[in-house]
């Protein structure tokens, strides 16, 4: 049952919270494997940290209020929109960002089945659109159609690479199946 | 976005004390508040991250003799994947899958769901200074009111977007919530009001008030309940409801097939008013009768009896009523 | 030699008398049957590393040391005069370092005149009011919120059909009647009320299109840099000559001082063929502060501000012989302009031009009104004019009893209607063969029963495409050939995102015979690259291409002849062959290896595009066939495939061309089902300038496409034989799918987007003249 209640005030806890801000302090993200220390106010959104202080512009700012995908990141390993999470917020995470999915020189399988599929056109959401696809495909191997595309459902694309996309996705898949040692 | 300090307390009673700040509000996934504080529809000076909290049963999902347990700061794609839901609560998975995408539910929570503020296109335009926003008139109300309600009578017209808070009330849940204007279990119809002279909430929490816990109560014969959620949307995916149905219903013992009867009902309209809409009429319709064709038409004319149609959105009472009947028939026992 | 010539061009679906430069590079066009090494190849694109490694850089991307950021302050009100502009609490904000209005901005014309760029009277919301430039996005738009504006409302209008009343307010003091240009753009042919006089049957339906938005996923803007008395202009565009001609002439700069940059661009789609505003603002703010300024537009500005695919209410009557034969069309189009115009959309061109029919005539009233300024966006006026022209011919096969298909290859117009010139190809009979197979066209009726069931209905539509997309000149092209073997190809047109890089580098790699990695493309800078036009109208591949094509065979032609005496070989017996001169003996020599004696050096190649030919029409064609699933109990349409049948002369590219076929279809199924942008007639407000109230597609929207190209190389358009493939599969997209939920239903809908609420209504119209007509008969009886 609910009942109104006017609560008597807290005791005083015997450890004070730290309350930051809002002038600029100091902030620690890792992203792509790498630690930083960004010097920022707390309304600094994770976007604006990675592509303003960081410079790791692969992510998009398409609307800012998280109606584009554009901005998806892997936070870890889950996609989501880097415009809708402050950077404060991701203190102890682990940042992916489509700066950080070729290794040593050599790109991502899902990144090779875009081209091959040409699952792009004017590029500006490929990099939300392989994040997203790289997450699904860590989660399960073996996606269906549908599958795919309810992974990238977030991630718009005006060009209308759609039909592209969900084929790069499979071939990604298949790709990583048949590779020796999985 | 206005600047603001942040604090990210472990322990609930740290946090409870930072809300009763002046200016403080709570953070949890942040995905509608972000998009608050960017248009400056709100402007705290202090946001309290809830996210620290090491409080136990704020996270995740479990069941007592009782309950199906839900932490508030559940993530909504916890909640679609969690086998207990999915088994025990479809009617809520069902609601957990539509909303949105997958960027929002693996950081969206289930309490942030049911406290999120409406969609109102005129409430979320930056040129606009409407009556939710501290302005004198609704704009809705003689302009473009294609998505606003046709239930209920409020100064505000725009209609509550959650996918979740309609199964939840389908499904008779409780919140369990803590703070200094209310504490303690509260049905979560209990929770929403519509805004009216006397104050622009849309809940009865306070700014300091915390869902900790959502408590679904779990069916005694589950094998003779069923339920389904469907939503309307204007696009296939990634969209608030225009229209959507929360069905439950129970069947009387012995009672099969075409000849099933029906024991309690509830059905619950989301998209059509300013809080969660229970379609009362066309639950006593249902209940006691069996589920012919001409229950569910009956129920379906009952629920959209009264609806109030504005300049652009009769159309939703065409659509609710479709809606309606095709989570009745649905719900035939095979 | 350069020759001046006065040409009729067409371009995005309108006619122009235009005075262009023409060189005659001559180049054999490579024939139909002519073996191609690269071109009529799936190469991947050759910048898509760049783009899936989140290395493209877009303007958007830009950072430069020092760099400012702008905010632009928009208008609230639909037409208003500022009466007071106080920006001084905005100047005095730590970190503001310019504010920019009509007080301190010089005077420059925008919109030829119609408005300045900070105007003191602001004619729609979102028209500029001032600028604020400070170090961060943050203090400016901090900032933006202590400008003290006083406005004193004007009367405004935003319905087109209102603002042609006489008594309506004006949008523009000069121009009392609203219209642009001051009268209605009319063409006819033969006698229209003899036509009408003489068909056995006449249809007549008004049809409405909404206003639908762009929204590139990059919004506009622009970075400015001066250097000295240069500038540099990073630019989200289309053009970037037209930026460069267009910002050099507003303030006052010689060209050369003027330097364009686009490396790449996230999205256009005619939004961005000329330069905004901000390009400007950002260029004075540039020079007074000293420092480099970057403005670049947030999604609600987008929404306001760069314009759209205007509202039109267009009136359709077409007349006919029983036979199905065309004997008069008639075709009345109001087109809302919004505020400011240069020119407008028609349309009526379809109307004028897919079918054979002596009596034509189209009316085209564009209207101003006090809404955000239209641009060109895909296919402008086509798209529309489509909707209603195919949507009538369907319901006169109705009326006749004819196939939809037959009655239009009834009319089929074997010359242009217009210019009375046979085409140099057209592929639409191909089209509708090929289309009609994929979709099960014969089997449809049985289809139709079969899958109809229970409140589902299944409905099959189809609908015909026509445009330019020939190009033309003026497009030039250099090839810069390097002693190693490889080449540079220089242009200064732009890929738009359309696949321009890879289909030039294709396409100059076949010409010089060389692999097609050892081709590089430079693009999108007027400093190193030689002028090309704006990528728009279909055009681009159609013009730069031939131009490059000419270019790499003006170098292949010095190499040989730099290898013949360097072999001491005659010329005429030499070849290029993959990367290699080949000689008569059989030897196969790498150029690298030849050129070594020359050191480092540099041949170049220089190729310009040619004219079109004067006796024929180019133009592109195609058929969409649609199938539809309706639920008449909550209206939802499902489409459940698109069948897309294009020709465009020759496929250079069949992997990008189906990413452009894609493309197209699925916008255009977004425009036919869920596209609008809402405006509050009441404020003179659009109420859905964001994403979320604006929806497109997502992936889950989209149903089967079979994407098809009719590959017949056009030698006679020009020496690749490719025309433009950006607008056709737009084009009639929503056209078959309204004829299919026409046919699904048996009643049809007459406005787009074909949304639920509409579908309802025309169910609930045909019942109620149901119930009216059954009253009748009761009664009668």
């Amino acid at each position: 049952m609910a009942k109104a209640v006017r609560a008597e005030p807290e005791p005083e806890l015997e450890v004070p919270v730290p309350v930051r801000g809002p002038e600029r302090g100091p902030i620690k993200l890792r992203v792509n494997g790498e630690k930083h220390e960004l010097w920022v106010e707390p309304r600094r959104t994770l976007l604006d940290a990675l592509r303003d202080d960081l410079g790791l512009t692969g992510a998009k700012k398409g609307c800012d209020e998280g109606t584009c995908g554009t901005c998806t990141v892997l936070l870890d390993g889950k996609p989501i929109y880097a415009c809708l999470r402050l950077a404060i917020e991701c203190e102890g995470h682990e940042i992916t960002t489509i700066e950080g999915l070729a290794q040593g020189g050599e790109l991502h399988p899902v990144q090779r089945a875009f081209i091959e599929e040409d699952a792009l056109q004017c590029g500006f959401c490929t990099p939300g659109q392989i994040l997203s696809v790289k997450a699904l495909l860590d989660e399960n191997p073996n996606p269906t159609e549908e599958d795919v595309r309810r992974a990238v459902s977030g991630n718009l694309c005006r060009c209308g690479a759609y039909p592209h996309i969900v084929r790069a996705a499979l071939r990604a898949a298949k790709g990583l199946a048949e590779r020796p040692g999985r | 976005m206005k600047r603001f300090r942040y604090a990210r307390p472990e322990r609930l009673e740290a946090a409870l004390r930072l809300l009763r700040e002046p200016g403080a509000k709570a953070l949890a996934g942040g995905t509608d508040l972000l998009t608050e504080l960017k248009a400056r529809t709100q402007e705290p000076e202090l946001l309290v991250s809830v996210q620290g909290l090491q409080e136990p049963g704020l996270r995740g999902v479990r069941e007592d003799e009782r309950f199906v347990r839900i932490g508030a700061l559940t993530t909504l794609r916890e909640l679609e994947a969690h086998p207990l839901v999915r088994d025990k609560l479809p009617i809520l998975a069902q609601a957990a899958q539509t909303v949105a995408m997958p960027q929002i539910r693996h950081v969206g929570t289930v309490g942030g769901n049911l406290m999120q503020q409406v969609r109102c296109w005129y409430y979320r335009h930056p040129f606009v200074r409407c009556w939710l926003k501290g302005g004198e008139e609704c704009y809705a109300e003689e302009g473009l009111n294609h998505r606003h309600a046709i239930f209920g009578t409020s100064p505000c017209i725009a209609v509550h977007p959650s996918d979740l808070a309609p199964a939840l009330i389908a499904l008779d849940a409780q919140a369990r919530v803590v703070g200094p204007d209310v504490e303690g279990e509260l049905a979560l119809e209990e929770l929403y009001r519509l805004p009216d002279e006397r104050s622009r909430a849309r809940t009865v929490l306070g700014p300091a008030d915390l869902i900790l816990e959502i408590l679904v109560p779990k069916p005694s014969e589950p094998t003779r309940v069923r339920g389904v959620y469907l939503k309307a949307m204007e696009r296939a995916t990634w969209s608030f409801a225009v229209v959507s149905v929360a069905a439950r219903l129970s069947f009387e013992p012995g009672s099969e097939g075409v000849r099933a009867r029906v024991g309690d009902a509830r059905l619950v309209l989301g998209g059509v008013a300013g809080k969660p809409w229970r379609a009362r009429d066309a639950e006593a319709a249902l209940r006691g009768s069996p589920l012919t064709d001409e229950a569910i038409e009956r129920a379906a004319e009952a629920a959209v009896a009264g609806a109030q149609p504005r300049a652009h959105n009769a159309y939703k009472i065409e659509l609710t009523r479709a809606l309606v009947k095709r989570a009745l028939r649905s719900l035939l026992p095979p | 030699m350069a020759k001046v010539v006065k040409v009729q061009t067409e371009f995005e679906g309108r006619f122009y008398e235009e005075t262009i430069v023409v060189e005659g590079t001559e180049v054999e066009p490579w024939a139909p049957e002519q073996p191609l090494k690269l071109v009529g190849r799936p190469v991947p694109r050759v910048d898509g590393p760049e783009k899936v490694t989140g290395r493209a850089r877009f303007t958007h991307d830009v950072r430069l040391p020092g760099m400012l950021h702008g905010k632009i302050l928009r208008s609230p009100h639909p037409h208003a005069r500022i009466k007071r502009l106080d920006t001084s609490k905005a100047e005095r904000l730590p970190g503001v370092r310019l504010v920019l209005s009509h007080q301190n901005a010089p005077e420059i014309p925008w919109f030829r005149g119609q408005t300045r760029l900070f105007d003191t009277t602001v004619r729609y919301v979102g028209d500029e009011v001032a600028c604020v430039v400070a170090d961060d996005e943050e203090t400016a738009e901090e900032a933006l919120r202590l400008i003290e504006v006083e406005y004193e409302p004007l009367p405004f209008v935003v319905d087109p059909e209102r603002a042609l009343e006489p008594d309506a307010p004006r949008v523009h003091e000069s121009q009392p009647n609203n219209l642009v240009n001051g009268e209605p753009e009319v063409y006819e042919r033969g006698d229209v009320q003899q036509g009408f006089a003489e068909a056995d049957v006449v249809v007549e339906g008004v049809f409405r299109t909404q206003t639908a938005l762009h929204n590139c996923l990059e919004t506009h803007g622009s970075v400015a840099h001066w250097d000295g008395d240069s500038l540099t202009i990073w630019d989200s565009t289309q053009h970037v000559f037209g930026v460069r001609f267009q910002l050099a002439r507003a303030l006052g700069l010689p060209l050369h001082k003027v330097r364009v940059i686009k490396r790449h661009m996230g999205g256009g789609f005619g939004s961005k063929n000329q330069a905004g505003k901000y390009a400007a603002i950002a260029a004075l703010a540039a020079r007074m502060t000293g420092r480099p300024v970057k403005i670049v537009l947030d999604r609600f500005e987008e929404n306001l501000a760069t314009g759209n695919r205007p509202a039109t209410i267009q009136t359709l009557k077409l007349g006919a012989k029983r036979d199905g034969t065309l004997t008069a069309i008639f075709h009345k189009s109001i087109l809302n302009a919004g505020a400011y115009a240069v020119w407008a959309p028609s349309a009526s061109g379809p109307t004028k031009r897919l079918y054979a029919c002596p009596n034509v005539r189209t009316e085209d009233w564009a209207v101003f009104t006090n809404l955000g300024p239209f641009s060109a966006f895909r296919a402008p006026g086509y798209v529309e004019g489509t909707f209603a022209l195919e949507s009538m011919m369907d319901e006169l096969a109705k009326a006749l009893g004819l196939d939809p298909l037959e009655l239009r290859l009834k009319n089929y117009a074997e010359i242009d209607p217009i210019t009375n010139k046979p085409y140099t190809t057209k592929g639409l009979r191909q089209a509708y063969e090929r289309g009609a197979q994929l979709i099960g066209w014969a089997e449809r009726a049985h289809t139709k029963r079969a899958r109809s069931k229970g409140p589902k209905r299944v409905g099959f539509g189809l609908a015909s495409q026509i445009w330019g997309g020939s190009g033309g000149p003026p497009a030039y092209a250099l090839v810069k050939l390097n002693p190693d073997g490889t080449a540079t190809v220089v242009t200064g047109t732009q890929d738009i995102g359309t696949g321009t890089r890879t289909a030039l580098a294709q396409i100059a790699a076949e010409a010089l015979s060389f692999p097609l990695d050892a081709v590089e493309v430079e693009l999108g800078d007027t400093q190193w690259g030689v002028y090309a036009p704006l990528s728009a109208g279909s055009m681009t591949l159609a013009t730069v291409g031939p131009a490059v094509r000419a270019a790499a065979e003006d170098a292949k032609k010095q190499l040989l002849d730099v290898a013949a005496q360097l072999l001491e070989l005659p010329k005429e017996g030499l070849r290029v062959e993959d990367g290699h001169i080949a000689t008569p003996k059989g030897e196969r020599l790498p150029v690298a290896e030849v050129l070594r004696p020359l050191g480092n050096f540099q041949i170049v190649g220089k190729g310009a595009r040619g004219p079109n030919p004067d006796d024929k029409n180019v133009n592109t064609f195609g058929a969409q066939f649609a199938q539809v699933e309706v639920d008449v109990e909550t209206g939802e349409v499902r489409v459940e495939k698109i069948v897309a049948v294009h020709e465009s002369g020759r496929v250079v590219n069949p992997l990008t061309i189906r990413s452009q076929l894609y493309g197209g279809v699925i916008m255009g199924l977004g425009y036919a089902l869920l596209e609008r942008r809402l405006d509050d007639p009441r404020r003179g407000l659009p109420v859905t300038p964001t994403l979320e109230t604006y929806k497109v597609l997502t992936v889950a929207d989209v149903p089967e496409i079979v994407a098809e190209m009719v590959d017949l190389p056009d030698p006679e358009a020009n020496p690749i034989g490719a025309k433009g493939v950006g607008e056709p599969p737009i084009i009639p997209t929503a056209a078959a799918i309204a004829n299919a939920v026409a046919d699904a239903l048996g009643v049809r809908v007459y406005e787009l987007p074909l949304s639920p609420d509409r579908v309802l209504a025309a169910l609930r119209g045909a019942q109620a003249k149901k119930d009216e007509e059954e009253g009748e008969e009761g009664e009668a009886s």
